[in-house]
Parts: structure tokens; C-alpha cells; sequence
């Protein structure tokens, strides 16, 4: 998942960098060596595991397929998962939206603080992702008296999962946000504050058709995320088979239980949920990247101004 | 529709962007704010089109107190330096954009946007490029769009920003001399930032010269070539000469 930690680098920032290849260009030894190293890297831990769980899931013939995705508890994860990042994304697509408008719009006191917060879930552990809030909602937590009172369950169920998985999916489209709209400014709605439009109008009509491909962008990689995230969810979840385990969970389980055909053909479905991601995120990062290019296009020809007419 | 500037001030945090402005500006005048860069003449426009709001001050629209209005309340048309078309938008839908967003009680039907726009296309001489999108215009182009946009919308006073800033000299000359035809026709009062004394002279009734957010001098071009002026308005115009 090295691939969706990129985001640092908006898509397109790199591609200046094609052009000065041929004069800071190396000897061919060195090149031919470093290229011959990243390949060697990439084949030996990101594609052959990817190829042993395709291989893993099919040794032993469809028939454990179709056995392992009509197992009820089995659906029943990949139902979790489904449910979890049904909620998780939108609500991080909500949130991320608030948050680079906020930090891109407005100068405020704690600005800064707030830019960093926003990293806090790539920097910390997800495993602490998911203790914070049994410290906070589960039995002896800091609400649990309050929320055994009034019968209500956070840890051990779908709405600590939610949260967990909200947690460490938050970076992702907010991240995914704030450099485009860095480059594309607020002239755009500025025009169509004169022009009367309110706040929503200016928000449905410039802005989300303005920032679309960097926000589909952004849910794509929350979305591959939510769906793969283990650490976080395994603390809040009871890890009951059939009752609280996503796919990653169940995953465990399976494998646990020596059920490794199993374990492989689940792994392989989140894999390619997780590999038609990367495709829907390459295809945005070409649109993102065009667009983002235009916009830089439009703010440098306007600020050239033409040498004095006297 | 006049515009009073009532000892507007307004800081960019210790730093005095417009110190105590006071001005009137009369129905169907063309005024120029001529001044350096960081003079603070486009921080006084957009204080008075909404974009910016004053620390001390007021301004009112032919006596109708709008400064603490918000921008979309004030009616009164922007035209950047920089277009800010709509770029995922048709040039039709750019300049239909406020009549669009008008509110319901007010905004007018599909035909009579239909009309509108169309006659706006034509008296920006661009009855063609309805369909085309602002990435397929030039520079001059796009900039008649923008004035399109905020006329469509029958602002009570037209605001520019460096409206020819971004051109080369041949087009600037061109539109220069269409807005002056076109404020004759309409005299719609009209405020335009320049730091190009050129266009102030030849557009403007009259011209009021900034510097460190303070007036400097306010006159007809006549008066103000006449070399009254202060230290200030004397080096700054013979810089230029």
C-alpha cells in the first residue's frame, strides 16, 4: 500500500522532473544499477506477494472459493467491511472538505495546529487509533459509565469500528484537497460572491466542480484504506466471527484457524478491491494532473504584466 | 448611483493597508484609483465591492449604508484583473451564472436568460463563442467576458481591478477604448484601479492618485497634469513620463 502514501506530492509535482534528466544524467553503470535495485525491490515485496495470494486463493480449485464466499460468517465480514467504509468515507468526505476549506480559506489562530492534526493519523500507530477510544467510550473509559447507563455500545461494535476506521482514514481527502485548492485560489468564488451567489451555490456550483477530480481522488485512497485497515478495528472489535469482523479480521481468523485456502480467498477479494482502486486512482491522477497544471497556467500568464506603454 | 467612502481604514495585521479614505463618487462618474504597487488602491475597491471589510469606516451606495453587507448583497459588479472566469463553464453559462443564482422570486426565466446573454454576447462582440469554455479564449477575450458577467446581472456600480493588467498593449488600447465608449452610453458609475497613469488620463473623469493607503490627490486629468500635486504625485507622474 506504499502507493497511497503519496499524496505528499500532489500527482503531477513530480513531472517537471522528466525534462532535466538528460543533464544531471549519471553514468549508465549507475543508472542501469539503481533501476536494476527498484526493480529487484518492487518484484521481491510488492508484486510476488500480491501473485502468492492470487496463487494461494486459487491452489486449491474453485471449489474452496465458492465455499469460502457462501461460509456466512465469511459474507458476513465482507458485509462488515462494506458497511463500515459506507459510513467511515462519506463521513471523511464531509470532514476533509471542511478541513482544507478552513485551512485554505481562512487565516485563524490554531491554523497550524489544525494542518498538523490533520497528519496526526499517518504518524501515530493505528493500533493507538483504536485505544483511544476504549479509553474514551468502552466500559472503564472516560463515557463508559455514562454509556452503560443509557444501554449504549461503542467499543466491541459497529459504531467504535466506524470511528476507528474513521480515525485513521481522515488525512486522506482532506490531504488529497488542500494543495489544489492552495493552487487554484478563491478568485473563482470571489466572482461568484459579486455576482450574488450564496454560500451553498458557490460551494455546489464552483467549488465541488472545481476541486472534483482531486476529491474522487482522495475518497479513493480513504476508501482502499477503510477497507484494509486492520490495526484500529482489531482493538475496538470484539473479533467475534459472524458478528464483528471485517475481511482483514476475518482474514486472521482464518489463518489462526489453519483454514489457509480460506485466508487466501478473501485476502484475494480485498486485493482486488484494493487493486481496481489503484486503477480508479491512476485514471484520476491523470485528470488531477491536467487540471492542476491548467490552473497554475491561468495564475502565471495573469500575473505577467506587460512592460509600461510609455 | 454615487459612492461615499466614509474615513475607511483597514491593517493586514501591523501593516496600514488604507488609512482614513474619504471620498465621494458621483452618479455616472468614471473614476480612476491610480497608484504604485502596494499602494492599497485594490484593497479600497474590494472594501467597497465586499471582498474585504474595513476595520473603521463606512461606505454607502447612494445613501443606502452597505458596509456591513456582504458582497452578494451589494449588487455591485467586479471585474478581476485575472478574468476568474468560471473554467468549467460555457461562456453563455459564465455570463448567465448570476441571473442563475438569483433568488427565485427575482430570477428571471430560461428565454429571457436566453435573451439577455445573447444580447450581452453581442455588445462584447462576441456572439460566436457562446458554446466555447474560457481555456479556448485570448486574454482580451476572456476580459469582455468578465465585463459580460458582471453586467449581466445589472450591477448600481461597476468595480475593475487592473482590468487591462494582463494584456499585451494593442488589445489594452482597443478595450481601453471600448469601456470608454461603453461608460458614455451607459454612464454607469465606474471605479477602475491602474497603475498605468496613461490609461487613468485617457479613461477617467477623474483620478485619484494613492500612495501608502492614503489619497493624494484627487482631480480631472487636467488638473492633475497641470503638476499641482504633492512631492509624492510629482515623482510618481514623472516617473512615467
Amino acid at each position: 500500500m506504499a502507493s497511497f502514501i503519496d499524496f505528499r506530492n500532489p500527482p503531477g509535482s513530480d513531472r517537471r522532473a522528466d525534462n532535466a534528466v538528460r543533464a544531471t544524467a549519471e553514468p549508465r553503470w549507475v543508472r542501469r544499477t539503481l533501476i536494476g535495485i527498484v526493480l529487484g525491490f518492487f518484484a521481491l515485496f510488492l508484486f510476488l506477494p500480491l501473485a502468492v495470494v492470487f496463487q494461494g486463493a486459487l491452489a486449491k480449485g474453485s471449489g474452496v472459493l465458492i465455499q469460502a464466499f457462501t461460509d456466512h460468517d465469511i459474507l458476513h465480514s465482507v458485509q462488515m467491511t462494506l458497511v463500515v467504509a459506507l459510513i467511515a468515507v462519506p463521513a471523511n468526505t464531509a470532514f476533509g472538505i471542511a478541513a482544507a476549506w478552513a485551512v485554505t480559506r481562512y487565516r485563524f489562530t490554531g491554523r497550524a495546529l489544525l494542518m498538523a492534526l490533520i497528519d496526526l493519523p499517518l504518524w501515530v500507530s493505528p493500533v493507538i487509533g483504536g485505544l483511544i477510544y476504549v479509553l474514551l467510550y468502552g466500559r472503564r473509559g472516560y463515557f463508559g459509565p455514562w454509556l452503560s447507563a443509557h444501554d449504549i455500545r461503542i467499543i466491541f461494535a459497529l459504531p467504535g469500528m466506524v470511528m476507528a476506521t474513521t480515525f485513521v482514514t481522515f488525512p486522506f481527502v482532506a490531504r488529497s484537497l488542500i494543495p489544489l485548492m492552495q493552487a487554484q485560489g478563491v478568485e473563482e468564488e470571489e466572482a461568484a460572491l459579486t455576482l450574488g451567489a450564496g454560500g451553498f451555490q458557490i460551494l455546489r456550483r464552483i467549488t465541488l466542480p472545481k476541486i472534483r477530480w482531486g476529491l474522487f481522488y482522495g475518497v479513493i485512497l480513504c476508501n482502499a484504506r477503510a477497507m484494509g485497515e486492520f490495526g484500529a478495528v482489531s482493538v475496538v472489535s470484539a473479533k467475534i466471527s459472524g458478528k464483528t469482523n471485517t475481511m482483514p479480521l476475518e482474514i486472521e481468523r482464518l489463518y489462526n484457524d489453519y483454514l489457509f485456502p480460506q485466508a487466501f480467498a478473501v485476502a484475494a477479494a480485498l486485493a482486488l478491491l484494493a487493486l481496481l482502486t489503484l486503477v480508479l486512482k491512476t485514471l484520476t491522477e491523470f485528470e488531477n494532473a491536467r487540471q492542476l497544471e491548467a490552473s497554475r497556467r491561468v495564475t502565471l500568464e495573469t500575473t505577467i504584466e506587460p512592460p509600461s506603454a510609455a | 448611483m454615487s459612492i461615499e467612502i466614509q474615513s475607511v481604514s483597514k491593517s493586514f495585521g501591523a501593516f496600514p493597508a488604507v488609512s482614513d479614505v474619504s471620498l465621494r463618487i458621483e452618479t455616472g462618474e468614471m473614476v480612476a484609483f491610480l497608484g504604485p504597487s502596494g499602494s492599497g488602491k485594490t484593497t479600497l475597491l474590494r472594501i467597497i465591492a465586499g471582498l474585504e471589510f474595513a476595520d473603521a469606516g463606512e461606505i454607502h451606495f447612494h445613501g443606502d449604508n452597505v458596509t456591513g453587507k456582504s458582497a452578494n448583497e451589494r449588487k455591485a459588479g467586479f471585474v478581476f484583473q485575472s478574468y476568474a472566469l468560471f473554467n468549467h463553464m460555457t461562456i453563455f453559462e459564465n455570463i448567465a451564472f448570476g441571473l442563475r443564482v438569483a433568488p427565485r422570486s427575482r430570477r428571471l426565466s430560461g428565454e429571457k436568460i436566453q435573451e439577455r446573454v445573447t444580447s450581452l454576447l453581442e455588445t462584447i462582440q462576441l456572439p460566436d463563442l457562446a458554446n466555447r469554455f474560457p481555456s479556448q479564449l485570448s486574454g482580451g477575450q476572456r476580459q469582455r467576458v468578465a465585463f459580460a458577467r458582471a453586467l449581466a446581472v445589472e450591477p448600481r456600480v461597476l468595480l475593475l481591478d487592473e482590468p487591462f493588467g494582463a494584456l499585451d498593449a494593442k488589445v489594452r488600447r482597443e478595450l481601453r477604448r471600448w469601456l470608454a465608449e461603453f461608460h458614455e452610453k451607459t454612464h454607469l458609475t465606474s471605479l477602475f484601479v491602474t497603475h498605468d497613469q496613461e490609461e487613468a488620463f485617457e479613461v477617467a473623469d477623474r483620478v485619484v492618485i494613492i500612495d501608502k493607503g492614503m489619497i493624494q490627490q484627487i482631480g480631472t486629468p487636467e488638473e492633475i497634469k497641470s503638476g499641482a500635486g504633492n512631492t509624492f504625485v510629482r515623482d510618481f507622474l514623472a516617473l512615467h513620463i
